[in-house]
C-alpha cells in the first residue's frame, strides 16, 4: 500500500521543488538575490554534469572550469562579437564544449585516477593561457564584455526574472536528463565502470564508450552552464576559470556522494550559497560578511575535511544510511 | 540450456593456431582446443602458461594476431567482448572483479547488462537455486561477502547472461578446500542443465575430477591433452606437468625448472 507511493515519493518531491524554485521570482523581489540564486543554478547544472562523470563512472577530471569557460567564450563572443541570435550561440557552444569534451576523452582513456587527474589539469592549464592569450576572440585579460541581454521576444520581463528563469528552466531539463542517465542503462554501465573495469567488460559494456560517453556529456553541460553565464552576466573574465573553480566543482561532488544527483546538486546548492552568505541572511552584520568572505577558501576547506572524516560517503551516503536504518526498524 | 551431450555434433568452440600477446610479448603461439556442447572441459598449465590469456583471447579481451576462434560455427575471432557475451560466451575473470560498492542484486542485474531490458525474475531464480546464500546477501555490497560468496556472485553474474559457454578462470583462488568442493559441485549442476564450461584452474586434481577431458598448456601452447581419467592416471602428466600432488597439499604447482627440462 505505502510502497508505491514511496517509490513514487522522490519524483513527487522533485516535481515539487522544480515548481517552487520556478515559481521564486513571484515571492522575491530582491534582484541581488535572484542573481545569487541564478548562480546557484548555474552550478547546478555544471554539477550534474560532473556527477555523472566523477561520481558514477568515476572518471576524475580537474579541468572542468575550462569546459565553463569554452562554453562562455564561444557564446559570448558568437553573440557579441559575430551577432548571433543567443539560442544559436548557446547550441554553438555547448557543441564546442562538448568537442573539447571529447577532444580531452580519447587521448586519456588509458588514464585513471591521479593521472587522469592530472591530465585533465593540464588541460584546463592550457585553456587557462589560451583564454588570455587569444586576446581576438577572447578580449584577453580585459575580458569579453558588451555580450546582450538575452530577449525572449514577446516576453516583457525583467531583466533578473529572465536570467533567473533562463538558468533553472535549464538547470530542471537538465536535471530531468541527468536523472534520466542515472537510472538508466548508461548509468548503470558507468557504475560498472567504476566498480570494476575488467568486471564491466565480462558484462559486455563497452568501457571505451562509456567512458568517452560521460567525458563528453559532462564537457557539454559544464559549456552550457558557461553559456548562461556570459548571456545572464554579459561580461566574462578568464580568472573565473581558474583552477580553484574545478576543485570547487569537484568538492560539490564529493560531498554530495558518488552515484547520487540529488546529493551533489545539494552540495552545489549549500557551497554556492556560503559565497554570497550576505545575500542569505541580511541581518549579518558587514563584518561578520567580510570575515566569511575573506576567509571563504578556509572554510570550504575545513567542511571538505570534516565531510571526508565524518561522512567520507557525503550527503548522499548519510541519506542511504538513514534509509536502511528506517527500513530496517519499518 | 537445450543442447545435449553429443559426441556427434560439431563442437561449440574451435581454437585453431591461436596466436596472441600483449604489445610485443607473445603469449599464445599456436593454440589448439575444442570444447563441445555439454562438456566441462579443463585447461591447466603452470602459472604463465597463458591460460586466463587464452580466454581473455576467446571473448574478445585480448587480440589474436595470427590464428582462428570459432564460436557455434562462425567465426568470432575478433568479436568485441560485448558481441561475445551477446552471443552466449560468459566470462568469470580471473579474482571475481565484481562491483565491490553495489549490492549483490545490482551485480546480477549488471550481469544480465548485455541482454538488455530487465532481468527476469526467473534468471536470479536459477542463479539462487545454485547459490542459495546469495539470496540471503541481496541486499550486501559485494566487498562485504566472503571469498566463497563473492566467487559465488561472479559465476551468478556470468550466469545472468543465460551464457551456453561458460569461461571460469581460477575459480578456487584464494578459497578454502570445503568451499572449492562447494563451487565445484554447482559445476557438475550447471553441465546437468547444459551449460558447456572451459575451465582454467590451478588446482589441477579438483580441475580433472569434474572434467570430462583436459588440455595441458605449456609456455603458450597445448603440450598434453586427453579424457580427464587418463589425464589423471598418466604418470607422466601428473609428474611432469602437474606436480605430484599425492604427496603434500591439493593445489601444488609443477615445479618451474622441472617442467623446462623434459621434453613430452
Amino acid at each position: 500500500m505505502g510502497g508505491a507511493w514511496r517509490r513514487h515519493l522522490p519524483a513527487i518531491v522533485s516535481a515539487a521543488l522544480a515548481v517552487v524554485v520556478l515559481a521564486l521570482p513571484l515571492a522575491v523581489s530582491d534582484r541581488y538575490l535572484l542573481k545569487v540564486f541564478m548562480f546557484v543554478g548555474l552550478n547546478v547544472i555544471t554539477v550534474a554534469g560532473l556527477a555523472v562523470l566523477f561520481g558514477l563512472a568515476g572518471q576524475v577530471s580537474l579541468g572542468h572550469a575550462a569546459f565553463v569557460g569554452i562554453g562562455a567564450y564561444a557564446c559570448g563572443f558568437l553573440t557579441a562579437r559575430a551577432g548571433w541570435p543567443w539560442p544559436a550561440a548557446v547550441v554553438a557552444a555547448v557543441a564546442i564544449a562538448a568537442a573539447g569534451g571529447l577532444a580531452l576523452a580519447l587521448p586519456t582513456l588509458r588514464l585513471r585516477g591521479h593521472y587522469l587527474g592530472m591530465a585533465t589539469l593540464g588541460f584546463s592549464m592550457i585553456l587557462g593561457i589560451a583564454f588570455v592569450e587569444a586576446k581576438a576572440i577572447t578580449g584577453g585579460n580585459d575580458g569579453l564584455s558588451g555580450i546582450p541581454l538575452p530577449a525572449f521576444g514577446a516576453l516583457d520581463l525583467d531583466p533578473a526574472t529572465a536570467s533567473y528563469l533562463l538558468v533553472w528552466g535549464t538547470a530542471v531539463l537538465v536535471l530531468l536528463l541527468a536523472s534520466g542517465i542515472v537510472r538508466g542503462r548508461p548509468g548503470r554501465a558507468m557504475t560498472a565502470l567504476h566498480g570494476s573495469e575488467m568486471g564491466a567488460q565480462a558484462c559486455g559494456i563497452d568501457p571505451i564508450r562509456v567512458k568517452v560517453t560521460a567525458f563528453t556529456l559532462s564537457a557539454a553541460l559544464a559549456g552550457l552552464s558557461g553559456a548562461l553565464y556570459a548571456l545572464t552576466v554579459g561580461f566574462v573574465s578568464p580568472t573565473s576559470f581558474a583552477l580553484e573553480t574545478s576543485i570547487i566543482l569537484l568538492a560539490m561532488v564529493v560531498l554530495g556522494g558518488t552515484r547520487s544527483l540529488a546529493g551533489p546538486v545539494l552540495a552545489a546548492v549549500l557551497l554556492t550559497l556560503l559565497t554570497y552568505v550576505d545575500a542569505i541572511l541580511p541581518g549579518l552584520s558587514k563584518e561578520a560578511v567580510a570575515f566569511l568572505q575573506d576567509w571563504k577558501g578556509d572554510i570550504y576547506g575545513v567542511v571538505i575535511v570534516a565531510v571526508m572524516l565524518f561522512a567520507p560517503a557525503g550527503i548522499a551516503g548519510v541519506a542511504r544510511t538513514v534509509r536502511t536504518r528506517l527500513g530496517g526498524s519499518s | 540450456m537445450t543442447t545435449e551431450v553429443s559426441t556427434g555434433s560439431a563442437p561449440l568452440l574451435v581454437v585453431e593456431g591461436l596466436h596472441a600477446g600483449y604489445g610485443h610479448v607473445p603469449v599464445l603461439r599456436g593454440v589448439d582446443l575444442h570444447v563441445s556442447a555439454g562438456e566441462i572441459v579443463t585447461l591447466v598449465g603452470a602459472n604463465g602458461a597463458g591460460k586466463s590469456t587464452l580466454l581473455k583471447t576467446i571473448v574478445g579481451l585480448v587480440h589474436a594476431t595470427r590464428g582462428r576462434v570459432v564460436y557455434d560455427g562462425q567465426d568470432a575471432t575478433r568479436t568485441l567482448p560485448e558481441r561475445a557475451v551477446r552471443a552466449g560466451l560468459a566470462l568469470v575473470p580471473e579474482g571475481r572483479m565484481l562491483f565491490g560498492p553495489l549490492t549483490v542484486e545490482e551485480n546480477l542485474r549488471l550481469g544480465a547488462f548485455a541482454r538488455r531490458g530487465a532481468p527476469d525474475p526467473e534468471d536470479f531464480e536459477r542463479v539462487f537455486v545454485l547459490f542459495p546464500v546469495l539470496r540471503e546477501r541481496l541486499g550486501q555490497t559485494a566487498s562485504t561477502l566472503s571469498g566463497g560468496e563473492q566467487q559465488m556472485l561472479a559465476i551468478g553474474r556470468a550466469l545472468m547472461s543465460r551464457p551456453r559457454l561458460l569461461l571460469l578462470d581460477e575459480p578456487s583462488l584464494g578459497l578454502a578446500p570445503k568451499v572449492i568442493a562447494e563451487i565445484f559441485g554447482t559445476l557438475d549442476r550447471l553441465r546437468t542443465d547444459g551449460l558447456t564450461v572451459l575451465l582454467v584452474e590451478q588446482d589441477v586434481k579438483i580441475a580433472l575430477r569434474h572434467a570430462d577431458r583436459g588440455y595441458v598448456m605449456r609456455t603458450g601452447a597445448i603440450a598434453h591433452s586427453g579424457s580427464a581419467k587418463d589425464l589423471l592416471a598418466d604418470d607422466h602428466v601428473r609428474h611432469i606437468y602437474l606436480g605430484a600432488w599425492d604427496d603434500t597439499s591439493a593445489s601444488s604447482n609443477p615445479p618451474q625448472a622441472r617442467t623446462g627440462s623434459v621434453t613430452p
